[in-house]
Parts: structure tokens; sequence; C-alpha cells
């Protein structure tokens, strides 16, 4: 939130940098360190860039309960392939990623479990879309050895 | 027996050698309440111009090398206009990539560096702005791609360190603008239109309008921003024209990318406006014959066999 350093009834003119006080530190600040999910989530999308995919930056990162799926709404073009990729640093979490349409429907796509080092706690889907436009996935936890919610990263991957 | 024995070895091959995973239950259609809970996050929900890019090659493939333009950084010390800038910059950028352009990869790099400066988060993209020379250098492009979005994005997670997390949806719009400047001008380039459906995503554009009307007050009611934020209306209202319409003729569907065109272009100009420059004036929807819209448009050619356009590895 951009806020007027000193006092808030001063009136700050729009083209002056709008600054906290006592934000200088912040000025700099380093971004998060990642989280052991976002590394196994990137490692995994890695495979794919031998494929020809392009990894995106970004993540959505969250605490997963199991039973409670969560939607992400994602834009993507027709031509284009996606792999997305759920990982998390807990062994043992079964987890599943299903894409829709943008009415909501399923659309078919190809899964991929992790059977190795991480047993099912990595997942990842690819989809080839026929169509541009918004899409939804749905990242759940199917079972989870504990009750506490599990961190999980998602990230993904295009070409 | 046997034909049937053989037959379940056969499909089991199948589905091992393309990794298919049976699903163990039936999935459901989404309910409305699903759809409008899900998550937008700017990260991931709005496309990389990169995406768009690399949708463009597929659908029409583009002459990159003569879409690349030179930008540089607005002068000024207003913090929602380098937001949008640093958008703007990146998707240069990536165009650049795409056409393998060293040098005007380097010129982004150094105009982004100047942004981040006037935002006061340079010394964090140092680092940044090295390895994109860096790459640039090696002609290591797939990485050049990679390293552009990550600098994009760590400037707007240091925004969001700042207290400017509202900025970071300004710098996704600018991004989405510039990609549809150049997207819409590969389009009018080929007589069939080809690509355009690469660009009707009037939900996208509707969402980032949206995205900027929630911005705070000082922050939303800036002249640029307000700009942005109508040629945004404009464009969605359009694509929703477009898409709505049962075949639309191709002369009608030229018109309206035409002006699609045009008010991401305007855009694009305003946002990099210098201080002392005030915005362009807001277009509004003006109807164009289509022989005037070709003629407007500077045609781009997309590649052909013969062309001796650089060509992505």
């Amino acid at each position: 939130m951009l806020q007027a350093a000193g006092s808030g009834a001063i009136e700050t003119p729009v083209n002056q940098p709008l600054m906290e006080e006592g934000s200088q530190e912040s000025r700099n600040s380093a971004p998060p360190v990642p989280t052991e999910s976002r590394r196994l989530a990137l490692e995994t999308a890695g495979a794919f860039e031998n494929e020809g995919f392009r990894i995106r930056d970004g993540e959505w990162h969250n605490s997963l309960s199991k039973g409670k799926e969560v939607f992400l709404q994602v834009n993507l073009f027709a031509g284009n392939q996606y792999w997305f990729v759920a990982a998390s640093a807990d062994n043992s979490q079964k987890m599943r990623i299903v894409a829709f349409d943008a009415s909501g429907k399923p659309i078919q796509g190809e899964s991929w479990q992790d059977g190795g080092a991480h047993p099912r706690s990595r997942t990842a889907l690819g989809v080839a879309p026929a169509v541009s436009g918004v899409y939804f996935l749905a990242v759940e936890l199917l079972d989870t050895p504990g009750t506490s919610p599990v961190d999980v990263s998602l990230v993904y991957a295009y070409k | 027996m046997q034909t049937g024995r053989y037959f379940a070895i056969w499909v089991l091959s199948v589905l091992c050698c393309q990794g298919a995973t049976p699903s163990a239950s039936v999935i459901l259609p989404m309910t409305e309440t699903q759809k409008q809970g899900a998550l937008f996050i700017d990260a991931l929900s709005v496309p990389s111009p990169g995406e768009v890019f690399v949708a463009m090659n597929k659908a029409c493939r583009p002459n990159w090398a003569t879409l690349v333009t030179s930008i540089s950084a607005p002068v000024t010390t207003e913090r929602s206009q380098l937001a949008l800038g640093v958008g703007v910059l990146a998707a240069n950028g990536y165009i650049a990539v795409e056409a393998q352009d060293g040098q005007q990869v380097k010129n982004v790099g150094r105009e982004m560096m100047q942004v981040a400066k006037a935002l006061g988060i340079s010394e964090s993209l140092m680092g940044r702005g090295n390895s994109l020379m860096q790459f640039a250098d090696n002609n290591d492009w797939e990485a050049l791609a990679e390293e552009l979005e990550a600098t994009e994005n760590e400037v707007k997670a240091t925004m969001v360190g700042q207290k400017d997390k509202e900025l970071v949806s300004l710098t996704s719009a600018a991004a989405w603008l510039r990609g549809v400047e150049v997207a819409t001008a590969v389009v009018l380039g080929s007589p069939t239109l080809q690509g355009a459906s690469v660009i009707e995503q009037p939900a996208l554009a509707r969402r980032l309008s949206l995205q900027l009307g929630d911005l705070p007050g000082r922050v939303r009611q800036g002249d640029r921003v307000v700009m942005v934020r109508d040629y945004l209306d404009q464009i969605a209202a359009i694509l929703e024209r477009v898409g709505a319409g049962k075949d639309p003729s191709m002369e009608k569907k030229r018109n309206e990318i035409q002006k699609i065109h045009e008010l991401s272009a305007s855009a694009v100009v305003s946002i990099m406006a210098s201080a002392n420059a005030s915005p362009t004036p807001m277009m509004h929807s003006i109807p164009i014959q289509a022989s005037e819209g070709i003629s407007n448009i500077k045609a781009v050619p997309t590649n052909t066999p013969d062309s001796s356009s650089p060509s992505k590895p």
C-alpha cells in the first residue's frame, strides 16, 4: 500500500515517490528463500526442459488439507503444450492435478506420478488446449499419513 | 481367448508407454461457486509475453526481426508509470529474444535497470542485469527468456517487499498490452488473419482491468492508471464482440483487430512517455473502413521458406 511519509494529513503529489517511513532497509530486500517444495517442483519441471519446455518463474505455494481441493485460474493458448507440476517436501503425500475448461468441464490430459525417491509427493499433468482462454486447475491432496495441512508448491512449463 | 489376452497386453503397454495413469475416481465438473472462488495469481494466472509469442510462432511464424523496436524507459518519478514501464520493457525483451537480437536484449536489460533504479530497487537486480548480458553474449535464448521473466518477477517481488504490491498489477497489465500490440500487428499482416485465436482472450483483459479497479484510491485515480484501465476495457469489449459474433466476416474481424492494435499501441506510447509529456488522449472506438485499416498498419511479413530472417533454434 502506497503511504505518504510524514503526516497522513498532508496531500502528497502523485509524482513524488511515496514511501513508508522506516522502510529504507526493505528497499533492497532479497526475495524469500525458495521452499523445499518449490525446489522439488522445479526439479521435476526441469525434466521437461529437455523436451523444449520453458519453466515459468512464478509459483503457487500454499498448504493443502486432505480432501480440500484448491482451484487456480490460468490462461492457456491453443497450440501450446503445458506441464503443471505440484510437489511436496513431505514424502508419501498423494496429490492430483486436474484441468478444467472455462465451463468447468474436466479436460483430457496426461498424468504423471512420482514413484521414485519421493514416492507420491510429486505429480504432474500435461495438457494441450485446443482453444485459447481461461482454464482452471484443481490441486488436491488425496492421501496423507498425517492430519496437518501439507506444504505444496505448483509450477508450470510450456512450449 | 488368447486374442483377448493379447489385446489386453497391448492396451496396457500403450498406456505404460504414454505414461497414462488410469484415474481412480470420476472427476465431476466444477460448480459455479468453485469457478468464482478460483485463485487468480499474478505469477501463474497472467500469461507471460513469452507464452503469447510461443503460441504466435506456432500459429503464423512471425518475422520477429521486424518487430523489434527500441523503447527507452520513461523519465519520471511516478511509481505507477515506472511499474507500467517495467511491463512494457519486459515484453520488449521477449520480442528481442524471439528475434535473437542480442544487442536489443542488452538494451532492454539496461533500460530495466534504469527503471529499477528509479524505483529504488536496483541493488537487488544487479545480478539479474549481469546474467541478461551474459546470456545475450552467449546467444543462450532459452536461458534469456527465463531470465527475463525472473527479472520481471524479482522487480515485482521487491515492489511487494517495499509495500508497493499494487504496482505488480500495473506491470502485468502493461506487459500484456505490449504483447497484444505486437500480436495484433502480426495477425493483421496475414491475409487470412492467422494467429487471431491467440489474442482472443476477453476474460483476461477484463480481469486485468478489474485488478486495476481494485487498486488503492490514489494509485487507481492516477492519470495513466485510468487510461490503461480504459484501454483494457475497450479491448475487452471488442474481444467479447468478436467472440460472440457468429462467423464474422474477414473484413469485420480485421477491423476489430485493427482497433485493438491501435488501442494497445496508444496505451504503450502513453505508458512510456516521459514525465513532461501528458498521456496521449484516450482513444475511443471509431469506425474504420477496411481499406483504411489495412493502410494504417505496417504489414508484418511472416516467415516464408525464402526468408533470410533468423529463425528460432
